[in-house]
């Protein structure tokens, strides 16, 4: 059981075939006093060790089950990240019970449904922000008996019944202990590998969410083969900063941390997560597109900023790694020896400091994926010596599906399929995938298991795209969302925005066109990277609204527009899909306004319909339209937005007549 | 609504009167403070409110009038005795030290909880760095509270508006008082920056049962959070209870809250 | 190149003596927003002080050891000068507290003549010597490396050594204690100071006692040098180009401000004196000021007004 894995250990990385909780036992066993997780708080880093951590959850584990919890039952968590919720989250498992991770930001009818869906027993929250929405929907709840919270602020004097705090479920699980001893270790023994573990809903961008069940075995095994590839170990360093509620958060710092026994470390609170970095210095690491790019917009402000004098000698030392770092990071033997000298120099007088002011100077290993990203963006990064690469995977295959491997890390490509994964293109360019990190199946909905996931055991991702010849795959867009336009031609909308999205000063864009004759396009302005830029000619504004409006802002984007389409015109499979016209939007796309999921991908149908005034006007030619919107507040309350908006045309490359 | 019981009366402003040359700013106002109590001081502008907390507090020596706290009475206070009586305040236009950063700003708030002298602070030895220790921690918990962590080393004079109201309560909390007079905490601030410093009031009140005196202008919040009004214009008393029985009250109505803000 | 390095050596060490006494205008104006006019003729009084008591201990008390009077002495001047904050503080700032700066300024120039005037009548008026042990034998340095090798003059050396620890005590102070912040408290804003329970009064006695402290030192180590007189007063006034240059507000402001200011002196005097027919020693400090007033009137670490609009 446990105890051969401690011989079966690989420097303290765990090699069996264990449950979480049994992980946790086995590096508290080896390891005692070596730290598992890192929290600031009052502007220290407060330490956890493994045994004082195995020590909590054995407790939380017999509140737990004081409070009735069982095995198969689901617990919900709701928070940020926090060492006891983390925490929770092992203990339930310990019990066999299944925990539900939820987005903090959820409002009161996402969480209805997930609690009905999955019969939640027990939430497990964060703080009385997180208490009040669950104490909102608790009559349409059922089976909710009790609600947990970790941060007692403003909490002391809630007179409704069902509500305590962590420091009294501890306390009832030292008197559950003394009154059935061992209990819980039994129910951990008790606990297989292939036994479900945790439920993640995907936010669907049509329809209810589905909850994705994996088990210990699907979330463990491909994160165990990548973190051996990637020699991942107990000395790693990893900042918990993304919601808990993503499938990504709980591979990079829950599954692999549990395997590997590394440290995670969590930030004060949202506003300090850069600060924070800084001080951690994490060795591997995760970001969005979204996060590399406002780091990087925040360097670019911050240069222009500065002295002539070191604008300069950034410029220049920029122009060389954009040159030669990449090259110098994939091991390219063609380097000259005076460039890496060159190199060398620049290092210490502008790329270190300039990691180190981003808090990646210890970076062995940076990961990012979710959504295609700018090829600028991506060897900005990879020149500055930081390894950063791209992988591509879903909430339904524990995110492991392709890696880029070292030395072959391109901007354009997701990577090759990870050992022990098989990735097929299906004749109409679906991307299927076989993989032990696969779903069990979709909670309660055999349907839409079946839907997916074939009788041969390959899971329908959705996605197409294709090999190029080194073997690397390459994302197109969602299956369904490639289109036609009118004349047959390739549609593809998300390519186009993505590339769009690439240009600092557009943070969203929506392309339509399928089965029409030309592409139009929405297009959301960056508030500060537009913002910046209108400072710098002297161009005041008076908000967001106002700084969409205005003519110089509408030239920007429309370089911006122009550039992209010559971009297109290069691959005749997309020259057709050329943008004709644009328009920007005088309020930004929310997830609150269901514009958005909750991890920002655009929901193309919905938008169609909400601006379809707008999508006539384009279409038809109008050179402006005036439109109302809805706009919901955070604390649920309703408005209404309107604006007059300019329709601008773009310039399509010559020699490429609009199609018919 | 403070969610504590109310005590006894623990300020108690008698017949002040203040003139500022031929300006009669206050005109014989009379009014009581429980203690534990969230009382709000409103009325149209120059109506004499801030001078009214500003006699309280010490910045200002009224012409006629008492004030008793705790029993005790006092007809002119300066402000250093105010404070070490255990009355802290935050101002209007902001009174923070500029040259300094947040966490520098709330530690001086501390500066009469300290008790080793300047030689012990000047030679950092053993008795004054565990205290430096110690109020460091009470300086980071109102960090906290307040929920400016990555703003602790900025220089306040850099910080938007908003932030700056938060260090200006940051301060006064530091000095644990019994009495808080907040000078129009949530002017200039948007919806959801007024939402939180809404929470943060009630929170004060109710975690530590500091009694506060507020002067505030948006109607919905005094409504919201206070026990009892005053309301003043042209520097007289026109309606002293509850919020209900302020707002039905016709004087007040007519000199003030003919549309809702 | 030897001589170069001679002269940037003496003037640094000037300069350190500058930045000294500019360290208690700096002081006073960071903590109570005044001008104090009277920063030189209170190196004199303190100096006149201590040349006066080392003379009068040993005859009147028949003590003899040299280390021991010296030590005596400075603590009975420390007093005096304990003693002439109280009463400014008492009786002329604390009286002037919400007036004008000018008003405050004058009051200080006022403070100065009395300085000067009660000074004379209470220590005598010739010139006086103070002995503190300082060593007085020039140094050679680098004599392999230059012919002759460089002239450093010890005394000089040991002053710049004494006045560079004095101000990062004080620098240190400022920052990290209690005081010290209660002083910046002080220094920013006066009505929030007091709201917060600061005693100002005793606030201001402590910074016109630590600038009468610096004063004192300054006092002796230019008054071993020079012997104490009433010249004393004017070489300590050139800190106030050094405090325009530095800045009014800044500590580091007031050390870097010295030391430009004291190498420039001195390397203006040897190598453009003999073209302008020399005495540029005595005008270039003043002239620096006059350039700096014009072109960046904050200084170098001076406190530029960031204003949100």
């Amino acid at each position: 059981m446990a105890e051969s894995a401690v011989s079966a250990s690989h420097g303290g990385a765990l090699t069996e075939s264990l449950t979480f909780p049994q992980c946790l036992l086995a590096h508290a066993r080896m390891r005692p006093e070596a730290p598992a997780m890192r929290e600031k708080y009052l502007g220290i880093w407060q330490t956890t060790t493994w045994s004082a951590l195995s020590t909590m959850v054995l407790q939380m584990a017999a509140g737990l089950a004081a409070r009735g919890l069982k095995r198969g039952d689901h617990i919900a968590l709701i928070g940020d990240n926090r060492p006891r919720l983390y925490a929770s989250m092992i203990a339930a498992q310990c019990l066999g019970a299944i925990p539900v991770p939820m987005y903090q930001d959820a409002v009161a009818a996402e969480m209805v449904y997930v609690f009905r869906d999955a019969s939640i027993r027990i939430a497990v929250v964060e703080n009385q922000e997180q208490t009040d929405k669950v104490l909102e929907i608790r009559e349409q709840c059922p089976q909710l008996t009790d609600i947990i919270y970790d941060d007692d602020r403003g909490l002391r004097n809630y007179q409704q019944s069902g509500i305590e705090s962590i420091d009294a479920l501890l306390e009832a699980g030292a008197l559950y202990e003394q009154a059935h001893p061992g209990k819980v270790r039994q129910a951990i023994d008790e606990g297989g590998f292939h036994d479900d573990c945790a439920m993640f809903y995907t936010s669907g961008t049509t329809g209810n969410p589905k909850g994705v069940v994996h088990t210990h075995a699907s979330l463990i095994l491909p994160s165990r083969t990548v973190s051996q590839q990637e020699g991942l170990g107990p000395q790693d360093e990893v900042l918990a900063y993304l919601p808990m509620a993503w499938i990504g958060q709980n591979i990079f710092s829950y599954a692999q941390w549990l395997i590997n026994g590394f440290t995670i470390n969590m930030p004060e609170s949202q506003e300090t997560v850069m600060i924070d970095m800084r001080e951690v210095g994490p060795t591997y690491y995760f970001a969005p597109p979204r996060v590399l790019e406002a780091l990087l917009t925040t360097v670019t402000i911050r240069m222009e900023d500065a002295s002539p004098g070191k604008r300069s000698l950034f410029k220049h030392y920029m122009a060389l790694a954009k040159r030669i770092g990449g090259r110098i990071l994939d091991g390219d033997p063609t380097v000259s020896f005076s460039e890496r000298l060159q190199y060398q120099l620049g290092d210490w007088l502008i790329y270190g400091p300039l990691r180190n002011a981003l808090g990646m100077s210890r970076i062995k290993l940076a990961y990012t994926a979710g959504e295609a990203i700018g090829p600028d963006l991506f060897s900005f990064y990879r020149s500055l010596g930081i390894n950063l690469k791209q992988l591509y995977g879903s909430t339904e295959t524990a995110v492991w599906v392709c890696v880029q491997p070292d030395g072959h890390v391109r901007a354009d490509t997701v990577g090759k399929p990870v050992p022990g994964v098989e990735v097929r293109i299906r004749d109409n360019g679906e991307i299927v995938v076989r993989s032990p990190g696969l779903l069990r199946e979709y909670y309660k909905n055999p349907q839409a298991t079946a839907e997916v996931r074939d009788a041969e055991g390959w899971y329908h991702t959705g996605d197409a795209g294709y090999f190029d010849q080194e073997g690397h795959l390459r994302i197109i867009d969602r299956a369904k969302d490639v289109g036609q336009l009118a004349n047959g031609a390739m549609f593809a909308p998300k390519y186009i925005e993505n590339k769009l999205k690439f240009f600092p000063f557009i943070k969203e864009a929506v392309a339509f066109g399928q089965g029409k004759s030309e592409v139009c396009c929405f297009v959301n302005i960056d508030f500060e990277a537009c913002g910046n830029w209108a400072e710098r000619r002297n161009l005041p504004y008076a908000g967001y609204n106002d700084l969409a409006a205005k003519a110089e802002v509408y030239d920007l984007i429309q370089d911006c527009v122009n550039q992209t389409n010559a971009d297109l015109a290069l691959d005749p499979k997309l020259a057709d899909s050329q943008i004709s016209r644009f328009l920007i939007l005088h309020k930004e796309l929310d997830p609150d306004d269901d514009e958005l999921t909750r991890t920002r991908k655009v929901r193309r149908g919905f938008i169609a319909q909400k601006y379809e005034v707008l999508l006539e006007a384009m279409f038809s030619g109008k050179d402006s339209q005036y439109v109302e919107t809805q706009v919901k507040f955070e604390d649920g309350r309703t408005g209404a937005v309107s604006a007059t908006l300019r329709i601008a045309n773009a310039k399509r490359q010559q020699g490429l007549a609009k199609a018919a | 609504m403070s969610r504590r019981s109310i005590g006894e009366v623990m300020l108690d402003v008698k017949n002040i009167s203040l003139s500022f040359g031929g300006v009669k700013a206050l005109t014989d106002i009379s009014f009581n403070v429980r203690e534990h109590e969230i009382r709000a001081i409103i009325g149209p502008n120059g109506a004499g409110k801030s001078s009214m907390l500003n006699c309280i507090n010490g910045v200002y020596t009224p012409q006629q009038g008492s004030i008793t706290f705790r029993g005790k009475t006092f007809d002119h206070m300066n402000s250093r005795e105010v404070a070490e009586m255990g009355i802290a305040r935050t101002f209007q236009n902001l009174a923070l030290f500029k040259g300094m950063n947040v966490i520098d700003n709330i530690m001086s708030g501390r500066n009469l909880k300290m008790k080793t002298n300047i030689f012990q602070q000047a030679l950092r030895i053993g008795a004054a760095e565990r205290e430096e220790q110690a109020h460091r921690e009470v300086v980071e918990r109102i960090i906290d509270f307040l929920e400016i962590q990555a703003w602790r080393k900025t220089p306040v004079a850099r910080l938007p508006y908003g932030l700056q109201k938060r260090v200006d309560l940051g301060r006064a909390l530091a000095m644990e008082p019994q009495v808080l007079l907040l000078d129009e905490p949530m002017a200039g601030m948007n919806i959801e920056e007024k939402q939180d410093m809404c929470r943060f009031v009630l929170d004060v009140n109710d975690q530590f049962g500091t009694t506060i005196v507020l002067i505030e202008h948006d109607m919905g919040v005094v409504m919201d959070i206070s026990d009892r009004v005053v309301v003043l214009d042209y520097g007289k008393k026109i309606g002293d209870g509850t919020p209900d029985e302020v707002r039905s009250n016709e004087e007040v109505i007519s000199a003030y809250l003919g549309t809702s803000h | 190149m030897g001589p170069f390095l001679e002269t940037l050596i003496g003037g640094l060490m000037t300069g350190m003596l500058y930045s000294l006494v500019a360290l208690g205008f700096v002081l006073i104006f960071k903590a109570s927003g005044v001008f104090n006019f009277a920063q030189g003729a209170m190196v004199l009084f303190a100096a006149l002080a201590m040349a006066r008591f080392a003379e009068w201990i040993p005859a009147l008390l028949g003590i003899e050891h040299k280390v021991l009077v010296n030590l005596m002495a400075f603590i009975l001047a420390m007093g005096v000068m304990i003693m002439l904050a109280w009463v400014v503080e008492r009786f002329v700032l604390g009286k002037l507290v919400n007036q004008e700066g000018v008003t405050l300024l004058m009051a200080t120039l006022g403070i100065t003549y009395f300085m000067d005037g009660f000074g004379q009548t209470v220590f005598g008026s010739d010139i006086y010597k103070i002995d503190v042990g300082l060593p007085k034998e020039p140094m050679f340095l680098l004599e392999d490396v230059f012919q002759g090798g460089i002239l450093v003059n010890q005394e000089e050396l040991s002053a710049a050594i004494i006045a560079a620890a004095l101000v990062a005590l004080l620098a240190a102070f400022f920052q990290y204690t209690g005081t010290g912040r209660a002083l910046r408290a002080v220094a920013d804003d006066h009505q929030a100071a007091q709201s917060i329970g600061i005693p100002l009064e005793r606030i201001w006695v402590i910074v016109w006692s630590v600038a009468g402290f610096v004063a004192l030192v300054a006092g002796i180590i230019w008054g071993s040098k020079l012997g104490v007189q009433f010249s004393l007063s004017q070489v300590a006034l050139k800190a106030l180009p050094v405090v325009i240059l530095g800045g009014l507000t800044s500590v580091p402001g007031a050390i870097v401000g010295g030391l430009i200011i004291g190498v420039g002196e001195k390397l203006s005097e040897v190598y453009i004196g003999p073209m302008l027919g020399g005495g540029i020693e005595i005008w270039f400090a003043y002239a620096l000021a006059l350039l700096f007033l014009l072109v960046r009137p904050q200084g170098l670490y001076g406190e530029k007004i960031i204003d949100r609009v």
